[in-house]
């Protein structure tokens, strides 16, 4: 259908737009109940605030992330539906697992999920030391408060690289 | 005394009846000169060229040179002991004109061993002496020759081979009727039997036969022939064994790519000849558990000579789980034989053709790393901690 492609193109980025910020605010809330759990006391309007700086090392991150897009992506074949392989779920289900598993798509896709977990490890640690004094925490609280969602995020991203 | 006289004019009389017959009869100067311009002019024998056994006839010519003159002959054979006469002998008069040509057939049959032989033509002449001639005939056994031109070095079962066969005759005479006749136990022939007809002296005929052996056997050519009207005939063996023909063309796959478009997967690559003779009408397809689509669900490369390749396109579905499809490549020999070879062809799921199967380290060596990192972090972090602790 004509003016479909733009369509989706302005909807993707609005929509990650949209879901940065609300990223932030999960994670930030996330950190916040946890460090109820340490008696942390501090605002909520605080902690959103060393989150978001926190966020600052994976806009590095998003960098790279480009620079490998821009070199990979024209190594990826995309298929291109007929009107009626979109009427086929089968069919869609098994052209889409075929773009997910292209070579150059799964070298892209396991470059950005490694630089992800480095930056959002590097976040991790801004952000230790940021609840550590938003919250008023222990090192030891502060590095649980963060430390254990972070891990268990990226021990998820992992577990997607093993089964990609 | 005049009865004496009486039976004396009496048997003059009765002589002088009886005289002019008899008188013809004596050989005279003018006669034996006249028996003498008497010739063979050529003797024909039939066939030209005896095998020891044969039966035939030889033709003789007689002409009588004179000019102005006849001559009455009124016997005539020919034979020896080896060239025995089965027919019988001139035993009556016939008289021969001024330059005229009196034949002489007869029949003749021999048991003798090859070579030249010389039996004698005799002519005997009322008024002279008889004439006699050496008629030469040669007794060859020589056969005629039948040979393979270009054998097959092994047949395959139920497929189709031609063989060229020649036919020669080395023999210094025509035989007739000749005919090639194809046998053999468990094999189909076409033709079974090629009439060759009427083959001249030193002449080869180059002869094609199609042979389908449906199992390992020897296959009989045999060659009959006359040799005037003696029937003759030459065989020649000629050993089926199975196994696969050096020389045969050899189409290959190679450079295949594939790619998806709309969920049809499209396989390209080149069909290669690396066989020795042509590949005629070499088509490429997909087999199940694809399904053949267009626009190529069967691709004609065409005629493949030897080192010669050609592109080709095929197009398919395949369901959901299948990593390799067979591709099968078909061409036909010149006997329109149809032979048949499969390739697999991976078929990743991302429709990019890929070799071996490497992802089990490619997608361990990222978790690695991914583990390594949040090692690092984490044993970073709780040694910090029990530093700052202490």
């Amino acid at each position: 259908m004509p003016g479909m492609d733009a369509i989706i193109t302005v909807s993707a980025t609005v929509g990650d737009l949209i879901m940065t910020f609300v990223i932030w605010l999960i994670a930030a809330g996330v950190f916040y109940l946890i460090s109820f759990l340490f008696k942390g006391q501090g605002s909520f309007n605080r902690v959103l605030e060393i989150v978001g700086y926190g966020y600052l090392p994976q806009v590095a991150g998003s960098l790279i992330t480009v620079v490998a897009a821009v070199i990979l992506i024209p190594g990826i074949s995309v298929p291109t539906l007929t009107k009626a392989a979109l009427e086929d779920p089968a069919m869609i289900e098994q052209v889409t697992k075929a773009f997910m598993h292209d070579p150059a798509m799964m070298m892209l896709t396991q470059i950005t999920t490694l630089v992800s977990i480095v930056f959002m490890l590097w976040s991790a640690h801004i952000w230790i030391f940021g609840m550590k004094h938003a919250r008023g925490l222990s090192p030891r609280d502060a590095a649980v408060c963060i430390g254990v969602p972070i891990v268990l995020y990226v021990l998820y991203l992992t577990y997607n690289l093993g089964v990609m | 005394m005049r009865v004496n006289v009486s039976r004396i004019i009496f048997c003059l009389l009765l002589l002088s009846c009886i005289l002019p017959g008899a008188a013809v009869a004596y050989a005279t100067p003018e006669s034996i000169v006249a028996s003498g311009n008497v010739y063979v002019s050529r003797a024909v024998y039939d066939p030209g060229v005896f095998f020891s056994g044969d039966r035939g006839t030889v033709t003789v010519y007689v002409t009588n040179g004179n000019a102005n003159k006849s001559v009455v002959v009124n016997h005539a054979t020919i034979g020896d002991k080896n060239i025995r006469l089965t027919s019988n002998s001139y035993e009556t008069s016939a008289n021969i004109g001024p330059l005229q040509t009196q034949t002489f057939v007869f029949s003749l049959a021999t048991d003798a061993i090859e070579g030249t032989y010389y039996p004698i033509f005799s002519l005997g002449f009322r008024d002279a002496e008889s004439l006699y001639y050496p008629a030469v005939v040669k007794i060859d056994n020589t056969p005629l020759d039948l040979s393979v031109v270009d054998k097959l070095d092994t047949f395959t079962q139920g497929m189709k081979k031609t063989i060229n066969v020649l036919v020669a005759n080395p023999r210094n005479n025509n035989v007739t009727n000749v005919a090639l006749e194809v046998t053999g136990d468990g094999i189909t022939a076409n033709p079974e039997r090629i009439f060759i007809g009427e083959l001249g002296t030193k002449a080869k005929v180059p002869v094609n036969v199609s042979i389908t052996p449906e199992k390992a056997t020897t296959v009989l050519l045999t060659l009959t022939y006359n040799n005037g009207d003696n029937p003759h005939q030459t065989t020649l063996e000629l050993p089926v064994a199975f196994g696969v023909d050096k020389k045969q063309a050899d189409p290959v796959i190679s450079y295949v790519q594939v790619t998806t478009e709309g969920g049809i997967y499209h396989v390209t690559g080149d069909a290669n000849n690396a066989g020795l003779e042509t590949a005629n009408t070499v088509m490429v397809t997909a087999l199940a558990p694809a399904v053949p689509q267009d626009p190529y669900k069967t691709y004609v490369v065409g005629a493949l000579k030897p080192d010669d390749f050609g592109s080709f396109e095929v197009t398919f579905t395949a369901g959901p789980g299948n990593t390799s499809i067979p591709i099968e490549l078909s061409y036909k020999d010149t006997d329109g034989n149809i032979y048949r070879s499969v390739q697999d062809v991976k078929i990743s799921s991302s429709g990019v053709s890929v070799s071996p199967d490497d992802g089990g380290f490619s997608k361990m060596l990222p978790v690695a790393a991914a583990i390594v990192i949040i090692l690092i972090f984490v044993g970073g972090w709780v040694y910090n901690l029990r530093r700052n602790r202490q």
